[in-house]
């Protein structure tokens, strides 16, 4: 007799994946009674409604016996705390953005390096304060365009999780569905599920690689669905250590960036050959995040730091704004600009700076 | 209850040597069909369908597909469900469809 977890679970699976062979052995259920509601961890753009994960860690799949996911879970449960107090500040951010001069702005967006999150370039430890702004003199940006506007999107997760049982892969190949297994090339077990699109890499060990979801919420359902297709076909499958190794994230700041200018100013952070790559490898320190920058303006940001997504988009998100930063230094620097670049860079909106002198066409777009 | 004790006498001995006969003509047709299908199939088929599961274990490709249609120059086959076994021949893959709900068989090379 089967929970409604159970046969939820069992549903998406068979969705999936129909493993021919169908003789297994359950652990006891644990009744769960409310209605099962997948709701990923979605990131929106305007900072102020951040819809946290439900329950869904430490609810769910728990059929999958498992001491340490408990204490795991509780953590996690710990760690939203401390990420809504991350939110109010940025909701604050948000709403004294749009007041007058730079100076309110100046300190606020910096309320986060309390939290352990630094400027990394020396240089710019200036922006903190505020400055004037004049046409001519490279200046440390205070009003940078769209602090709040753009924020990095997740395209990629990779974790691993130990099934803590030795499998025998031709077996699983054999019956499981969406199977791939070429011992000669690669010894492990390809298997794809269609929800969430993951791909994961099976060992004979038990452990487990699971790549391709958009969050980590995702990337956790994805792993679990996995383990229970193993489980399915037999295997006394645990799901112990479940990390996310490394998530990707791309964002677009909307203008043109010198790269040659960056890596003149950032040199001790920045490698750049546009004959090995076209985009400039920006390594920063603390965080330690690596940015692939482009000239057209698209970033490239991988590294994992925290064990939190929301974290992780935040401390991007800061990322992004000191980028800008960077970026809005060689762009007040005209003598170092093309025309064009100039021109692009007047209609993304230096409106704030009310003290450029030029015209200022119109108010910045957004 | 039947003992197979009884094959090792003459009688058992030559039905023994009747059957192996026999499967001799079986590994006969393989190789014959083997050859056939290489040297005297020239024609070419084109299918397209969805994807419903794939698998790939000891060298060999298995896919079911849905809502396929098999087209030719000649003519045209809808079906819900192929099953495709396809094992490597030596440079080409040979496959050996089977459709599902329809009874026609099809061979090809591909």
């Amino acid at each position: 007799m089967e929970s409604s977890l159970e046969r939820y679970f069992d549903q998406t699976v068979e969705n999936d994946d129909h493993p021919t062979n169908d003789s297994h052995i359950f652990d006891p259920m644990i009744p769960y009674d409310s209605d099962l509601l997948i709701q990923e961890s979605y990131y929106t753009p305007q900072l102020l409604q951040v819809h946290l994960s439900t329950e869904l860690t430490s609810a769910d799949l728990s059929f999958l016996s498992n001491d340490q996911e408990q204490q795991n879970d509780d953590e996690e449960g710990k760690d939203f705390t401390d990420q809504q107090q991350m939110i109010k500040h940025c909701q604050l951010l948000s709403v004294v953005k749009n007041s007058d001069g730079p100076e309110n702005i100046s300190h606020l967006p910096y309320q986060l390096t309390n939290q352990g999150i630094g400027t990394p370039i020396g240089n710019e430890s200036s922006s903190i304060c505020p400055v004037s702004m004049t046409p001519m003199t490279p200046v440390t940006p205070m009003t940078p365009v769209e602090r709040s506007g753009i924020y990095p999107q997740l395209q990629n997760i990779v974790s691993t999780v130990n099934l803590a049982c030795k499998l025998d892969l031709k077996r699983i190949a054999l019956h499981a569905r969406n199977a791939e297994y070429n011992p000669k090339r690669f010894a492990a077990v390809i298997m794809r599920i269609r929800a969430p699109r993951t791909t994961a890499l099976i060992f004979s060990s038990g452990k487990m690689v699971c790549t391709g979801a958009k969050s980590e919420e995702q990337s956790r359902l994805a792993a679990r669905k996995y383990a229970r297709v193993v489980q399915k076909l037999g295997y006394p499958a645990k799901f112990l250590d479940f990390k996310v190794q490394n998530m990707v994230a791309s964002c677009d700041v909307k203008f043109p960036i010198r790269l040659e200018g960056l890596v003149l100013t950032h040199q001790q952070f920045s490698s750049y050959e546009p004959e090995l790559f076209p985009g400039l490898i920006y390594r920063m320190v603390k965080p330690r995040i690596v940015l692939l920058i482009f000239v057209s303006g698209k970033v490239v940001l991988t590294g994992y730091i925290l064990q939190k997504e929301m974290s992780f988009l935040y401390l991007n998100s800061h990322l992004y704004d000191t980028v800008l930063d960077i970026a809005q230094v060689n762009i007040h620097n005209r003598t170092l600009m093309p025309e064009p670049f100039i021109k692009v860079w007047k209609k993304v909106g230096r409106s704030q700076n009310k003290r450029v002198g030029g015209r200022c066409a119109h108010e910045g777009k957004r | 209850m039947a003992y197979q004790l009884y094959r090792n006498t003459t009688l058992g001995n030559s039905l023994q040597e009747s059957l192996d006969e026999l499967i001799q003509v079986l590994l006969q047709f393989d190789k014959a069909i083997n050859n056939a299908l290489a040297q005297r199939v020239r024609n070419r088929v084109n299918f397209r369908g969805s994807l419903n599961t794939y698998r790939f274990c000891d060298n060999v490709w298995t896919f079911v597909l849905n809502d396929v249609e098999f087209r030719e120059v000649t003519e045209l086959v809808k079906v819900d469900k192929v099953k495709i076994v396809a094992c490597d021949g030596k440079n080409e893959m040979e496959s050996i469809w089977t459709c599902l709900g329809e009874t026609p068989l099809f061979s090809f090379l591909v």
